[in-house]
Parts: C-alpha cells; sequence; structure tokens
C-alpha cells in the first residue's frame, strides 16, 4: 500500500476540495450530507409547527360549544395543520433522508446534480416561509389541504389565502421536482463500480421506485394548481361549472397525485424499515426478489387508487368498482413486505434496541391502519365513513404508523451516524411508550368518533350527539402523544451532547453507509469500494480503512476536482469519471430569483412575475459556464488500474439521463393538462350551447412546420457534428425556426376572442401558451447548443449540449402537434355535442 | 448500456405498464360510451378490452422460468408480471357485471 | 331484516352498545339501508380484529422464537403471509362489497322524489310538484324508499343522514341521486359532511319520517 498516500494526509488532501467553509460561506454549500442534515432539521421545525397546530385543534375540540378558535381561525389552523405535515414535514423529510443516505449507500461521493440539491432546499425554505409568514399574519389557507373548488375558486375565497396555498405549495414542490430526478438518476448511474442492480441495498430500489412515482406523480398536482391560479387570477375558467368547467376536475388532477403520495410517503419509510430489521435480526433480509416485485406493485397500484377520494361525488358504479378492487389489492403488496419483515425476524437471531421499539410501534400502527384503508375502499361503506373522522383516525394511523414510527426508528438508528455518538436510553423508552399510548388514545377513538357521525373539519358540536367523552379523550391523548414527541427531541440533544463515541458501524450492519467515518466526512469515501456481492451484506467495519487509505478506486485527490464514477445502469461496470461541480452561490441567487417570481404572482404584481422569471432562467444559463471540457481528453486513471473516459465524452452521462427525466415529467403535466381538456368536454355541464372555435388554421399549420424545422435541423445538427462536419448554422436555424413558432402560437393566443369566455376556449388558450413556452424553450436550448459549441465546448465526442438540443426540440414539436389537436377537438366541439 | 441488461428494467414494469395502459382505456371507454350513449355495444367493447389486456399479461406471466445467479431481476419481474396480470383479472372483472352508468 | 341485522350487531359488541347510539350515528340504524351499511361494518370489524391478532401474535413469536415460527421458510412467509392470507379475504369482501353496491344503488323510479339543494348554509327541500315545505325540514314517508336528488348553488356540500343511508355530494354542475329508507315514522337528523366553509359546522338538518297518510296529508297542505 505505501503508493496510497497515509489516511490521514489523504483525508486533508480531499477534505480541502470538498469542504465548505464556515461562516457566511455554508450558504453555497452544495454538499450532500450538508443539505441533506439541514432538509431534515426543517422538516423537524415544520413538523413541531404542524404538532402545534394540531394542538389548537384539539384544544378547542375538546369540549363540545367550545368558543376558543372560531371557525375562521380553525379553518386556517386545520388547514395549515395538514398541509404543512404532508407537504412541508413528511415529504422533505424524506428528501432530505434519501439525499443524506443514498451517495453513502451507494457508494458515491455525492448526489448527481449537487447545486440542485442547494437549488431545491431554498425553494423548500423560502415556499415553506411564505406559508408560515401568511399564518402568522392570518392570511393563511382555509380550503382544507386538498383545496377543493368552488370553494378556493375567487368567488368563495377572495382574499389571498388560497393563493398562498397554491403558490407557495407550488414553490415548495420544486423542491421534490428536482429530487425526483436527481435521486432517480444517481440511483441508476452512481453507484460502487460493481453494485449491479441485483446488488443494490433495497433501500435503493425503494427510492428508486419512488422517484420513479413522483415523476408521474407531482405533475397532476403542479398542472391542478397552474390552472386554479390562472382562474383565480385571469378568470379563465377550469373548474367553474356555469362556463363549461368542472369542479371535479379539480378533484381528479388533485387525487391523481394525492393518492400516489401517501405511498410516496410510505415507500422511503418501508425503505428503512427493510434496511433496520435485518440489522436487529441478524440476517438477511427474506424475500429481497418478492420485495422488489411487491414495490413495483405497490407504485403502479398505487396510480389506479385515486377515485377512492371520490366515491361519494356520484360517478358510475362500474368506474368505482375499478377503484374499489384496485385499492383492496394494494394491501397485497404490503402484506407480502409485513410477512418478509417478521420473516426476517423470525428466522434471524432478533434482538432488542431503541429503533426495534419504534419498528414494533409501526407494526402495531400501520397494521390497524392498512385494515381500516381497506374497510374505506369498499364502496358502501365508504358512504358513510368518507369525510368523518374514521378517515380522520384511518389518515393518521396510515401516516403516523407508515411514517413517523418508522422515522423515528430511522432517527434512532442513524444519528449515531450522523452524530458520531451512541444513544442514551434513559428517555427513549419512556418517550415511546407515551408515543404509542397518546397515539392510539387520540386516534383510535376517532373511528368511533366518526362512525357516531362526527365530521371531519368542523370547529365545533353541540352536545347532543354523544361526541363529548370521545373528543374529551383525544384531547387528552394527544397531550400525551406531544409529550412522548417533547421525550424524544430532549432525547436527541442530550445524545448529541453525551453520547458515547465509538469507531465504526456500531449496530454491525451491512450496507456501505457505514464504512465512512463518523461524523461522515465532507466526501464520504477517501476511495470508492468495489462491490462483488449484494451490498447489504457487506462488512463496513472491513472496508472502511480499506477505503480511507485509499485502496479503492480515485483515492487521490486530482486537480482540485470533485471526482467520483458513474456505473453502467444494470451490470454496475464502471463507466465514466464525473467531475462533480463546485460550491457556489448560483442556487441561492436562483432560487432568489423564482421566489421573486412567485411573490409577484402572490401580490398581483403580474408586470413584475415575468422579470423573475426571466432572471431566474437568465441565472440558469449562467450554471453551465465553466462546466465541461475544451479538449477530448480521453480514458483517465482511476486507480486500480483502470481508466475511464469524463462525463463530458460519453453519450450515457448523467446530464442527458436526467434531461430525459424531466422530460418525462412534463410530459406528465402536459398529459394531464391533455386529459382536462378531454375530461370537461366529455363530461363537464354546459358544453351543448358552445359554438365552435374558429382559429386561423394556417398559422397554426406554420407554427408546426416552423417547430417541425427546429426539431429537423437539431436532429441533423447531431448527426453532421458526430461525423465531424459543422454544425453552427443548422443550431442558428433552429433557434430562428422555433421562435418563429412561439411568435406564432402566441398569434394564436390572442387569435382566441374572450379566453375566459369558456373552458373550451381557455383550455386551448392554455394549450397553445404551452406551446408556446416549449417552443421559446427550446430555441433556448438551441441557441445554449450552439453557443456551447462556440467556446469550444463540443466536438464529435463531447456532444452534450446538441443532444439536449434535439431532446427539447424534438419535444417542442411533439408538443406542437398535439396541442393543435387539441384545439381542432374542443373547438369543433360545439357543432357535434 | 447493453440491449440485454436493459431488458431487465423494462421487464420488470412492463406487466404493470400494461395493466396501467388497460385501466386508462377502460376506464375513458366506461365514460365516453356513458357520454356518447353506446347503449347495448357499451359493455361487449369493455369486455373486448378487457380480453385484449389479459392477452399479452398471460404471454409475459409464462415466459420459461430464468436461472443462474444473475435471475435475481429476471425473477422479480416473473413475479411482478404475475402480480399484474392477477390485478388485471380480478380489477377489470366489474366489467362483466356492475353497472355502467349509474 | 333491518331489525334482525341490529339484533346481531348489538348483540356482537355489548360493551360499546352504550356508546353506540345517537342521533347521527351510522351503528345505530333506522333503515334497512343503513342497516346493511352497520352490518358490513361489523363484519369488517371482525375480520379485522382476527387478521390484526395473527400478525400481531407471529411478530411476538418471532422474538420469543418458538420453534415452529422458526422453522417456517421464506417462501412460507411470503406466499402463506402474503398471498395465500390476504387475497381470499380480499376478493371475496370486495365482490360482496360490489354486489351490495349494487343492490344499493337508486335504481329504477322511487315512488317519491325529493329535491335537497345546498347552499351556504342551509338546506332547501323540494317535494314532487314543487311542493315546498317551508320548515328546514326533510319531510318523507317511512316504510318505503325515497331518492333524494341533490344539488348545490354554490360550492360543494354533501347530504348525510347517517341513520338512514350513506352519503352523496352536493356538486355545482353536477346531480347526485341517493335512496334513503326510513323503517318507522320519527324524527331523524342529517348534516353536511363535505367542508364548505365558515358556516360548515351548522349545517344540520331535521328529517321527520311519517307514514304514508300523513305525509300524504302534508302534500296535500303544502304551498305551491
Ligand atoms: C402530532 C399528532 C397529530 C395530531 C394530534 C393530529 C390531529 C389532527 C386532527 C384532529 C385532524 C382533523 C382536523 C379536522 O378535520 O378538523 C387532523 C387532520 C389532518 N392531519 Fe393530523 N394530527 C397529528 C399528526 C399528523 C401527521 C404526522 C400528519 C401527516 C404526516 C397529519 C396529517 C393530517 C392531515 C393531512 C389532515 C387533514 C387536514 C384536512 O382535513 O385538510 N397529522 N389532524
Ligand atoms: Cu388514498
Ligand atoms: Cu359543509
Amino acid at each position: 500500500m505505501s503508493e496510497y498516500p497515509s489516511p490521514i494526509r489523504l483525508h486533508k488532501q480531499l477534505d480541502a476540495i470538498w469542504r465548505t467553509p464556515p461562516g457566511l460561506a455554508r450558504l453555497s454549500s452544495v454538499n450532500h450530507t450538508i443539505l441533506g442534515k439541514r432538509f431534515m432539521v426543517l422538516a423537524l421545525v415544520f413538523f413541531a409547527i404542524g404538532g402545534l397546530l394540531s394542538m389548537l385543534i384539539r384544544a378547542q375540540l375538546a369540549t363540545p360549544n367550545s368558543a376558543f378558535l372560531g371557525p375562521e381561525i380553525y379553518n386556517q389552523v386545520f388547514t395549515m395543520h395538514g398541509t404543512v405535515m404532508m407537504f412541508l414535514f413528511a415529504i422533505p423529510m424524506f428528501e432530505g433522508f434519501a439525499i443524506y443516505m443514498l451517495p453513502k449507500l451507494l457508494g458515491a461521493r455525492d448526489l448527481a446534480f449537487p447545486r440542485l440539491t442547494a437549488y431545491g432546499f431554498w425553494c423548500y425554505l423560502f415556499g415553506g416561509s411564505i406559508l408560515i409568514v401568511a399564518m402568522l399574519v392570518g392570511l393563511a389557507p382555509n380550503g382544507g389541504w386538498f383545496m377543493y373548488t368552488p370553494l378556493s375558486s375567487r368567488p368563495y375565497t377572495p382574499g389571498i389565502n388560497a393563493d398562498v396555498w397554491l403558490l407557495g405549495i407550488t414553490f415548495v414542490e420544486i423542491s421534490a421536482v428536482t429530487a425526483a430526478v436527481e435521486l432517480f438518476v444517481t440511483i441508476l448511474k452512481m453507484r460502487a463500480p460493481g453494485m449491479a442492480l441485483h446488488r443494490m441495498p433495497l433501500f435503493a430500489w425503494y427510492m428508486l421506485v419512488t422517484a420513479g412515482m413522483m415523476i408521474i406523480g407531482f405533475p397532476p398536482l403542479i398542472l391542478g394548481s397552474i390552472l386554479l391560479e390562472l382562474e383565480r387570477a385571469f378568470d379563465l375558467p377550469f373548474f367553474d361549472p356555469t362556463r363549461g368547467g368542472d369542479p371535479l376536475l379539480w378533484q381528479h388532477l388533485f387525487w391523481l397525485f394525492g393518492h400516489p403520495e401517501v405511498y410516496i410517503i410510505f415507500l422511503p419509510a418501508a425503505g428503512a424499515l427493510s434496511t433496520i430489521i435485518p440489522v436487529f435480526a441478524q440476517r438477511p433480509i427474506l424475500g429481497y426478489r418478492a420485495i422488489i416485485a411487491a414495490i413495483v406493485a405497490m407504485a403502479f397500484l398505487s396510480f389506479g387508487l385515486w377515485v377512492h377520494h371520490m366515491f361519494t361525488v356520484g360517478i358510475p358504479h362500474l368506474a368505482l368498482a375499478f377503484f374499489s378492487a384496485a385499492s383492496a389489492l394494494v394491501a397485497i403488496p404490503t402484506a407480502v413486505q409485513i410477512f418478509a419483515w417478521i420473516g426476517t425476524l423470525a428466522s434471524g437471531r432478533p434482538r432488542w434496541d431503541i429503533p426495534m421499539l419504534y419498528i414494533a410501534g409501526f407494526f402495531i400502527v400501520f397494521v390497524i391502519g392498512g385494515l381500516t384503508g381497506v374497510m374505506l375502499a369498499m364502496v358502501p361503506f365508504n358512504t358513510q365513513a368518507h369525510d368523518s373522522y374514521f378517515v380522520v383516525a384511518h389518515l393518521h394511523y396510515v401516516l403516523v404508523g407508515g411514517f413517523v414510527f418508522p422515522m423515528l426508528a430511522a432517527i434512532y438508528h442513524w444519528l449515531p451516524h450522523v452524530s458520531g455518538r451512541q444513544s442514551l436510553y434513559r428517555l427513549s423508552v419512556p418517550a415511546f411508550w407515551l408515543i404509542l399510548i397518546g397515539f392510539n388514545l387520540t386516534f383510535f377513538l376517532m373511528h368511533l368518533t366518526g362512525l357516531m357521525g362526527m365530521p371531519r373539519r368542523i370547529s365545533t358540536y353541540p352536545s347532543n350527539w354523544g361526541w363529548d367523552w370521545l373528543n374529551l379523550l383525544s384531547s387528552v391523548g394527544s397531550f400525551v402523544l406531544t409529550i412522548g414527541f417533547a421525550l424524544v427531541l430532549a432525547d436527541l440533544v442530550l445524545q448529541f451532547r453525551f453520547g458515547a463515541r465509538f469507531r465504526r458501524d456500531p449496530w454491525q450492519a451491512g450496507t456501505l453507509e457505514w464504512a465512512t467515518a463518523t461524523p461522515p466526512p465532507t466526501y464520504n469515501f477517501a476511495s470508492l469500494p468495489r462491490i462483488e456481492t449484494r451490498a447489504d451484506q457487506l462488512h463496513p467495519g472491513e472496508i472502511g480503512p480499506m477505503l480511507a487509505g485509499g485502496g479503492g478506486y480515485l483515492g487521490f485527490a486530482r486537480n482540485g476536482a470533485q471526482e467520483t464514477l458513474a456505473v453502467d445502469i444494470a451490470t454496475g461496470a464502471v463507466e465514466h469519471l464525473i467531475a462533480l461541480p463546485r460550491r457556489s452561490y448560483l442556487p441561492l441567487w436562483t432560487a432568489m430569483a423564482t421566489a421573486s417570481f412567485f411573490l409577484a404572482l402572490l401580490f398581483k404584481l403580474y408586470w413584475l412575475a415575468p422579470l423573475g422569471a426571466l432572471a431566474t432562467i437568465a441565472l440558469f444559463l449562467v450554471w453551465p459556464v465553466g462546466l465541461g471540457a475544451k479538449v477530448d481528453r480521453g480514458p483517465v486513471d482511476i486507480g486500480r488500474g483502470e481508466a475511464v473516459p469524463h462525463d463530458v465524452e460519453v453519450p450515457g452521462n448523467v446530464t442527458i439521463l436526467a434531461n430525459r427525466t424531466a422530460l418525462v415529467m412534463d410530459g406528465t403535466l402536459f398529459a394531464s393538462l391533455l386529459f382536462g381538456g378531454l375530461f370537461l368536454l366529455v363530461v363537464a355541464p354546459n358544453w351543448q350551447r358552445v359554438g365552435p372555435l374558429d382559429l386561423p388554421i394556417w398559422l397554426g399549420i406554420l407554427a408546426a412546420l416552423a417547430s417541425g424545422a427546429g426539431a429537423g435541423c437539431t436532429y441533423v445538427a447531431g448527426r453532421v457534428n458526430r461525423f465531424g462536419g459543422s454544425a453552427y448554422l443548422l443550431l442558428l436555424a433552429a433557434a430562428i425556426a422555433q421562435a418563429m413558432a412561439t411568435i406564432l402560437f402566441v398569434a394564436l393566443m390572442i387569435a382566441i376572442p374572450e379566453p375566459t369566455a369558456h373552458a373550451q376556449r381557455a383550455v386551448v388558450f392554455t394549450g397553445l401558451g404551452y406551446a408556446a413556452l416549449h417552443c421559446a424553450l427550446a430555441a433556448l436550448l438551441a441557441s445554449h447548443g450552439l453557443w456551447r459549441m462556440i467556446m469550444g465546448y463540443v466536438s464529435a465526442r463531447r456532444q452534450t449540449g446538441l443532444v439536449l438540443a434535439w431532446l427539447w426540440n424534438g419535444y417542442a414539436l411533439g408538443v406542437a402537434i398535439l396541442v393543435l389537436g387539441l384545439a381542432w377537438l374542443l373547438g369543433n366541439s360545439g357543432a357535434g355535442a | 448500456m447493453s440491449q440485454g441488461t436493459r431488458h431487465g428494467l423494462v421487464r420488470l414494469v412492463a406487466g404493470f405498464a400494461i395493466w396501467s395502459i388497460a385501466f386508462i382505456v377502460l376506464y375513458a371507454a366506461q365514460a365516453l360510451g356513458c357520454a356518447y350513449g353506446w347503449g347495448a355495444w357499451h359493455r361487449p367493447v369493455l369486455i373486448v378490452i378487457y380480453l385484449f389486456a389479459l392477452a399479452p399479461l398471460i404471454w409475459l406471466s409464462t415466459r420459461p422460468r430464468p436461472d443462474g445467479t444473475d435471475a435475481i431481476l429476471p425473477t422479480a419481474a416473473r413475479w411482478a408480471n404475475r402480480a399484474a396480470l392477477l390485478a388485471s383479472v380480478l380489477v377489470f372483472l366489474p366489467v362483466t357485471f356492475a353497472s355502467l352508468c349509474a | 331484516m333491518a331489525p334482525r341485522f341490529k339484533t346481531l350487531a348489538l348483540g356482537a359488541t355489548p360493551l360499546l352498545l352504550a356508546g353506540c347510539s345517537g342521533e347521527l350515528s351510522t351503528l345505530d340504524p333506522a333503515g334497512p339501508r343503513a342497516a346493511n351499511l352497520a352490518v358490513l361494518w361489523w363484519v369488517m370489524l371482525a375480520g379485522s380484529v382476527l387478521l390484526f391478532a395473527i400478525v400481531m401474535v407471529l411478530f411476538a413469536l418471532a422474538y420469543l422464537r418458538t420453534a415452529w415460527v422458526t422453522r417456517i421458510t421464506p417462501a412460507q412467509w411470503i406466499i402463506g403471509g402474503g398471498l395465500v392470507l390476504p387475497i381470499p379475504v380480499l376478493v371475496l369482501l370486495t365482490g360482496t362489497a360490489l354486489v351490495l353496491g349494487e343492490q344499493l344503488l337508486p335504481r329504477g323510479n322511487a315512488p317519491i322524489r325529493i329535491e335537497a339543494h345546498a347552499e351556504r348554509w342551509l338546506w332547501t327541500f323540494t317535494y314532487p310538484d314543487g311542493h315546498a315545505v317551508p320548515d328546514q325540514t326533510l319531510h318523507m314517508p317511512a316504510g318505503q324508499p325515497v331518492d333524494i336528488v341533490v344539488t348545490a348553488e354554490d360550492v360543494i356540500h354533501a347530504f348525510w343522514v347517517p341513520r338512514l343511508g350513506g352519503k352523496i355530494d352536493a356538486i355545482p354542475g353536477h346531480t347526485n341521486v341517493v335512496r334513503l329508507e326510513a323503517d318507522k315514522p320519527g324524527v331523524y337528523w342529517g348534516q353536511c359532511a363535505e367542508y364548505c366553509g365558515e358556516g360548515h359546522d351548522g349545517m344540520q338538518f331535521r328529517v321527520e319520517a311519517h307514514t304514508t297518510e300523513e305525509f300524504a296529508a302534508l302534500m296535500q297542505g303544502a304551498s305551491h
């Protein structure tokens, strides 16, 4: 090993490259360990806020005819409780957990797009702050966490309360979108050499599936929020039944996101369970293959359930039957996992420790939640239980059982990794019992309260319905629960302060994250391991020192570059070398520009909003400056006698994969818009008398041709470049053509008379706007490719810029054609139907 | 990335992708049939779509058993595809009896 | 058939008995449709208790390391617990619920249709031939099914009389129908179940079921 520097020297060299300096420079951090922790801490702060709000709810409902909070305040409180818990606690919490864990678990030094992680964090912080500030000044959203229209439309919520929700949450969702793309790409590409897909630890599988679900699941919500905000701000009718809209469209879009969302929250927690349980069973997880199949089944089935939130809206029984059956079936993959976990314990040598205590709590609470879920999936029973406290009980059993308990287990399991110190135990055990007992006292009784007829979301109730004692006990329980959470907090603080230090791998776990030093160094691994077996059955205690000594790949500091490796998606064979961007303030500035956009919309400064958007785009264009290479370098040494090319020289690099993923997401958003248009055409009231929409057809044809020319040029540009030719003119032509297409689509938008008159026009108008936006983006990407080429970043081997130009130009063409089809279909609807 | 390896992930989701498409098509056909009054044709159309969806799933689920150590993903894929078949049989079965438009 | 189910239900859980009754309680049904739903609940409750017990006992045995539990093979855990146990239960339950759902649909025309129109924050009821009774009470005949045609003026509400049947949403632009039936004449209570703004908690209404003759007389006397 003499050719390697000493571990200490290697540490110093690498740390100098990867570290975030103290002081204000912290704001420039892009490191996944730091950002993962920031995400989780902020999520826990929001958990505390959501918890306080729930205390207000329970205080108000403890006694009948209570005058503590009036209905106005109460409505804001329960809306904010649900919104904070779902969007500002649960989702960011698991994102932070995955951001912190995944590179370590997979044997990488960071995520694929560190600056994007930072940008996501700032969006989360700023968006969340908008909501909290609004609450403090008494303007919090008050339409419930699912914001049903028309209640949340302008006539019934004239103030900015609903805009705060729509804009604040959409702002926060940017962090979910970026995290989804980034985690997806990272899991597929950035693993330790040799870690084939079938050797990935289950947590990575869970997160891969979760990220995939987020890619399909979030766009419907984002689209719905955009449409509702358009309706509120500019009176474009999408949900107004008097003008051809339909409140049910909002429900479909919301729950198309909202149901998968629940599984998006559960799967990461289940991933944590599948990682922790084998450690305490002291044997590998049972049913690795069955669990993979089960999570795939769950992911898909969960997209076929959304109407079970809408069983009482008056949908034909056959349609209800599909969703009812799918909702019942999703219990099967859940059962597979539950029994795999119990079987793992039964066939191992199980031991108790604090994490196991919370896992026991998980089993109790989550199984009850699952069983009541099956009950609610039965349409006839649902007509009684829906919108009653039975549902409140069910949803908390599932969310607290399926997320909070596993996360508490995870915190106790991994906190030593974060802090480098072990648990203290004094407070952990009583805290657990308070939480378990308090939780069940609060929520178990609510099943009965609901069956006795108490609807959810009421601010008070008279004494004559027989709900008094149930509510009082629930309130008592909730305070016991809160004391339990407070004890956990105290316990964690004490652990950071007084916990005993330890060497590597205190639990004798078998996953790579325990091969780092603890607390983990900035670069995770001084060198990257080679994986020959399943990556949940390793010996971190032995691997760790070897890696720290530089015995793996990349065990050196080179040119001040943040280097890590990318592998073949399936086989895990080393494929290329990635040099990650260094720390930067750009994410912060870009997020601030984004914030100015959202705030301008919120305060109805509509002239300012485009400036905010332009500033955001301009800043994003600065991101790639200086990244990439101006010469072909060919394979470079990565240690252990191997050499691979840089990422810019391979066609399957993470940037291209991420853009493809982003296009899938964008495409889902577009598909949701098409669905919305067709849904209104087929189902919504007031479409009989709407006249045909006369648009200048030739303008549309020209626009499509222009966009097609752009797409064709970028495609040919890519080919010409690959064969060594010059593609400057082609890219210039593409940019010009797409710019023309943009103008033509805008002209078409202007040609629509009175877009606010009917949903038919509003949908076509919005669709054309979407097409215009994407032709503009295509022009931008073509120009960007041209610019990269002029700057010397493009060669026959370094073609990323051209591939991106082609991807977005091709997408724009597809959009152009489909939008024109939609316009034609809806435009002629009045005559036929 | 070689052709063969990419197949692993595709096979893993193939069955449920078919299930999803069938779900969308059936749900759409149910709504269209009610909106445009397909009358006596409505249910037969749905049943035909149902059977059409089952065919590829049956084919996927009965592919020969993979073996070897690298068979972890193919085995998982096989189970996922069988799950998709089961889900299709059960979830879409109501097209044979449930009320179409009420 | 309702009384029989009711005795069955009540017999099953003497402990909860006192707690379950109430003017808005779904567990205290006063008509055949609500009774069906209550039975479905009690059956599902019994099944759930059993399944919950099985899971908990297995979890406990895993720690107690009872010999036969440690001998269960991985395939037995996954196939037995994950497939054999839930699939028949779920298929049976969903099948039954779907058949029950079909039976509960308001199919064919019930002899009497009453319109319930929701607006923030009150209900207006209109009787056949446009009769109105100006007392904020839903009058209906007992002993026969009644269709309630539910519509909304402004935002979404939901019509729910827990002791007589399930709920249905009142959605602007849509017309929904729910069928109710009361066994006996008497006073029942209904409420809005879908959050509709500040007055949501006050949207309760009285339901009065009359004998057929009384109801006919009421309709005679009602204004146009
Ligand atoms: C800390 C203990 C908690 C208590 C005591 C509590 C209590 C409540 C209560 C009483 C309601 C019903 C309010 C109403 O309908 O008027 C409610 C609603 C809700 N809770 Fe919680 N909750 C807790 C934790 C959580 C957690 C951890 C989550 C999610 C991760 C959550 C998510 C929700 C949601 C989504 C709603 C629905 C809000 C709405 O109707 O718009 N809660 N909670
Ligand atoms: Cu759901
Ligand atoms: Cu209401």
